[in-house]
């Protein structure tokens, strides 16, 4: 009866096994790293069959298969399940870095034959590796993020990224690994993150693992601590290591090869708590500088932004206040963003703005900023556009960011408020609020081209020269004629006396002659030419009353000049008058010949 | 910045005021430069350019033609104004040795009108004054005898003056020894070369005063009066 049993019960299991699906799954990595060894994994959920190895790449130096079977026997409420499975682990190792695809493996039973899907696997060059998974992001599962091998429970911190700009943030992750049980973990010392400002994430207790299998390891997997670092200085910045203290379960009784389980473990085998130390690896993260020149706007936003503005009321009673809201939106260091600087017109009082800051995911949401403005004066006044400038490490460059501006009106009766006060007050002095260059002329530009200067030049020199030749030429000429025309008027001053005596002889040779008309004519010319010679007085000129003066200023006698006047009257008179009335020539001789005397001693 | 060739320097002048008032500074700068290097000058024209340049935020240009201005128009409180926001924006803070007050007039009064003015006002002074020393010898008994005496003496000082201020004005605009530092940080050192020891470190846009030339090197005195050698393709000449 019992033989009977027996071998019902293995035809039951032959049956089970031979209704289940037969399933082939393949477990590789998705990259590893040229000249170390990775596992391929084929599971069979069947042990009855033949399975044909995939054409691994010919650079593949493959080792194994390593085979296990593996056989559970369950009953569920009554049913008996036999479930069996197969598992062949290849050790592969790539001699070049490129990207393989492994070919599919087969199953074959006697009633199907089952393919394995083909993989994809980069192989990386082992330095470029470190690069490559360096800048990949932390909640992917490359091969640089598994732990160290070997280790059976670690910890990393997983960086976003580890090239940025100054301000630009950086999600991490602290994560740990294991690949035995904990009961738990304590003591966690997160480093102090010199260098950088830390925001702590919410991030939920650990409670669970999770499984993920790195490198064909599985490993139990839980976050820690979620946080993000804003760099503030620039450089190559180390991230010092984190500390805990993970309470490891170790087994005290041998494994029972049977049930493989961690209930039954714990049911069968006595277990401890140990406390081990684990630490993470120290990460450095380069922080580039901010560009200069920074626009005079900028103001430490970091990041991607946009922004917009609104007023609560573009028509205001006076002292009435106004809200101008200005919001900033978008992903980056969104606390470290400084207000923007708004040039308020005059006559409308400023508050500091009242900022608020809405969170929405990581490192990103709205950053409100609310100025409250109270117009003290009516009119209309123009809110200028706000300008605020941001860096945008995605373009690695400074964006101006632009709002519209607004036109305030504001109405009211001044001085109707009680309690207001007057913000201008007669006699104020002007305002200066900034400062700024004069604008440029554009007036009619007269330019000029540059000419050589004269004071350089030999020619002008010149003209000097040639003027004081000139000039002392027309001066050596001028002085003697000068000397010349001295010469002559000497010469007939000399000559006067001499002349006026030969006149005056012809006069009384004309007497003698009978030519009585004619005498008074000489005499007169006797006189005139003596006097002009005499005194050097051109005989055009020649007038009674200048020869008066010219005498007077010469010192002759009054009587002397009577006695010419009377001299020169009498032969003018003589002229026309009948010859009977007047003195006879040959007196007139006589008495013309001694004045002429008498002056010659004056005037000599 | 497209410039059509044979555009006239009027036009593009002013095409470079229009770039300037629509915010386009470096854009009408180079303009602006561009006219100064084919050598075309007015006072308009250097303060526009110092404008651009300061507004581009090329402080040492922009110092450098305000101080070029300042040698075609020393009285126009713009260019002082302007120069002086300029030169509050700098690096460098040197207490300046102040010039002897007559050497300030002297210089004032030679830049009032150009070298080449002066030369031919000096020129007509002086046959102004031999006009007036030949009537004075020769009309002997002429009754403005002694004044034109008097005049012919100060035409010829006024002459003399003239030249000199010709000649000076010659030297602050073509022969300026003034230099503007462009390079943002240049250091001054006890010799030519880069083996002599550092005395000093100058920033862009002081002005120094070059006293000698070396090869590449030039020996500047500072505002303050220290000298040191420089290298010459980190300053402009005035």
């Amino acid at each position: 009866m019992k033989r009977i049993t027996t071998v019902l019960v293995f035809l039951l299991a032959c049956l089970a096994a031979a209704a289940q699906e037969v399933t082939l799954t393949v477990d590789a990595p998705e990259s590893a790293v040229a000249g170390e060894r990775f596992r391929i994994i084929y599971t069979i959920n069947s042990t009855d069959g033949q399975f044909t190895r995939p054409k691994f790449d010919p650079s593949f130096s493959v080792q194994g298969p390593q085979q296990s079977t593996n056989r559970n026997v369950q009953w569920i409420n009554g049913d008996m399940k036999v479930v069996s499975s197969t598992t062949l682990i290849y050790y592969v190792t790539a001699g070049t870095p490129g990207t393989y695809t492994i070919p599919a493996a087969q199953f074959e039973t006697k009633r199907v034959t089952v393919s394995s899907q083909e993989k994809q696997i980069v192989i990386y060059d082992g330095d470029s590796s470190q690069q490559a998974t360096g800048r990949q992001q932390g909640q992917t599962s490359a091969a640089g993020d598994a732990p160290a091998s070997g280790s059976e429970v670690s910890m990393r911190i997983l960086l976003s990224d580890r090239d940025v700009y100054a301000g630009q943030p950086i999600t991490g992750t602290l994560k740990l690994y294991t690949r035995i049980n904990l009961s738990g973990i304590q003591e966690l010392k997160l480093p102090d993150f010199k260098g950088f400002l830390k925001e702590d994430i919410e991030t939920p207790p650990l409670r669970s693992l999770e499984n993920e299998v790195i490198d064909g390891v599985q490993y139990g997997t839980g976050v820690i601590q979620r946080f993000v670092l804003y760099p503030q200085i620039a450089g190559e910045i180390r991230i010092e290591p984190a500390e805990m203290t993970a309470l490891v379960q170790e087994r005290t009784a041998a494994r029972d090869p049977f049930f493989n389980d961690p209930f039954f473990d714990s049911f069968f085998s006595s277990v401890s708590t140990v406390p081990r130390k684990i630490t993470t690896q120290p990460l450095t993260v380069r922080v580039r500088p901010l560009p200069e020149p920074r626009p005079a706007d900028f103001h430490g936003a970091v990041g991607s932004f946009t922004i917009e503005s609104s007023v609560s009321a573009t028509d205001a009673k006076l002292n009435d206040a106004v809200t101008l809201t200005v919001t900033l939106k978008g992903s980056g260091n969104l606390n470290l963003a400084g207000e923007p600087v708004i040039s308020f017109p005059q006559g409308i009082e400023k508050y500091d703005p009242k900022v608020t800051v809405r969170s929405s995911g990581i490192s990103a949401g709205s950053k409100v900023f609310e100025y409250l403005l109270i117009p003290r004066n009516t009119g209309t006044f123009e809110i200028p556009p706000v300008s605020y400038s941001v860096f945008d490490p995605g373009q690695e460059k400074y964006v101006t960011l632009r709002t519209g501006g607004f036109t305030l009106n504001v109405t009211g009766t001044p001085g109707q408020e009680e309690g207001a006060a007057p913000v201008y007050i007669p006699g104020e002095d002007v305002k200066y609020i900034g400062q700024d260059i004069r604008f440029i002329r554009n007036g009619n530009g007269r330019l000029t081209t540059l000419s050589s200067p004269l004071v350089a030049s030999l020619h002008y020199w010149l003209w000097f020269a040639l003027a004081l030749f000139i000039a002392l030429l027309v001066l050596v000429i001028r002085k003697q004629q000068i000397r010349r025309n001295a010469d002559k008027a000497g010469m007939r001053n000399r000559r006067a006396a001499k002349n006026a005596r030969k006149r005056l002889s012809r006069a009384t040779a004309l007497l003698k002659s009978g030519k009585k008309e004619e005498v008074n004519a000489e005499v007169a010319r006797a006189l005139w030419g003596y006097l002009g010679d005499k005194l050097r007085i051109d005989q055009s000129d020649l007038t009674r009353e200048k020869c008066y003066t010219a005498l007077r200023e010469r010192k002759a006698d009054e009587e002397m000049i009577t006695e010419l006047d009377r001299i020169l009257t009498a032969t003018e008179y003589s002229q026309y008058a009948p010859v009977s009335e007047v003195e006879s020539p040959a007196a007139l001789c006589e008495r013309a010949a001694l004045l002429i005397g008498k002056l010659d001693n004056v005037l000599d | 910045m497209v410039t059509l060739a044979g555009q006239s320097p009027e036009e593009r002048y002013a095409q470079a005021g229009e770039l300037y008032g629509s915010g386009d500074y470096s854009g009408a700068a180079s303009l602006y430069r561009k006219l100064w290097e084919e050598g075309y000058r007015s006072r308009d024209l250097l303060y526009n350019a110092g404008n651009a340049f300061f507004k581009s935020g090329d402080n040492a240009s922009a110092i450098l033609f305000y101080e070029r201005a300042k040698l075609l128009a020393p009285a126009d409180e713009d260019i002082d104004y302007n120069l002086q926001i300029a030169r509050s924006r700098i690096t460098d803070r040197i207490e300046s040795v102040p010039q002897l007050f007559f050497v300030r007039w002297f210089d004032f009064l030679a830049l009032l009108t150009s070298t080449n003015t002066w030369a031919v006002a000096a020129l007509v002074m002086f046959l102004a004054a031999l006009v007036l020393a030949l009537l004075f010898l020769t009309k002997a008994r002429a009754r403005g005898r002694l004044l034109s005496f008097w005049l012919a003496i100060a035409a010829l000082l006024f002459s003399f003056l003239m030249i000199l201020l010709a000649l000076r004005n010659n030297n602050l605009v073509n022969h300026n020894k003034k230099a503007v530092i462009t390079c943002s940080i240049v250091t001054g050192r006890s010799a030519p070369g880069e083996t002599g020891n550092e005395l000093f470190v100058l920033h862009s846009g002081t002005t120094v005063t070059v006293e000698q030339e070396l090869g590449a090197f030039h020996e500047v005195r500072l505002p303050d009066g220290n000298k040191g050698w420089i290298r010459s393709d980190c300053m402009e000449k005035i």
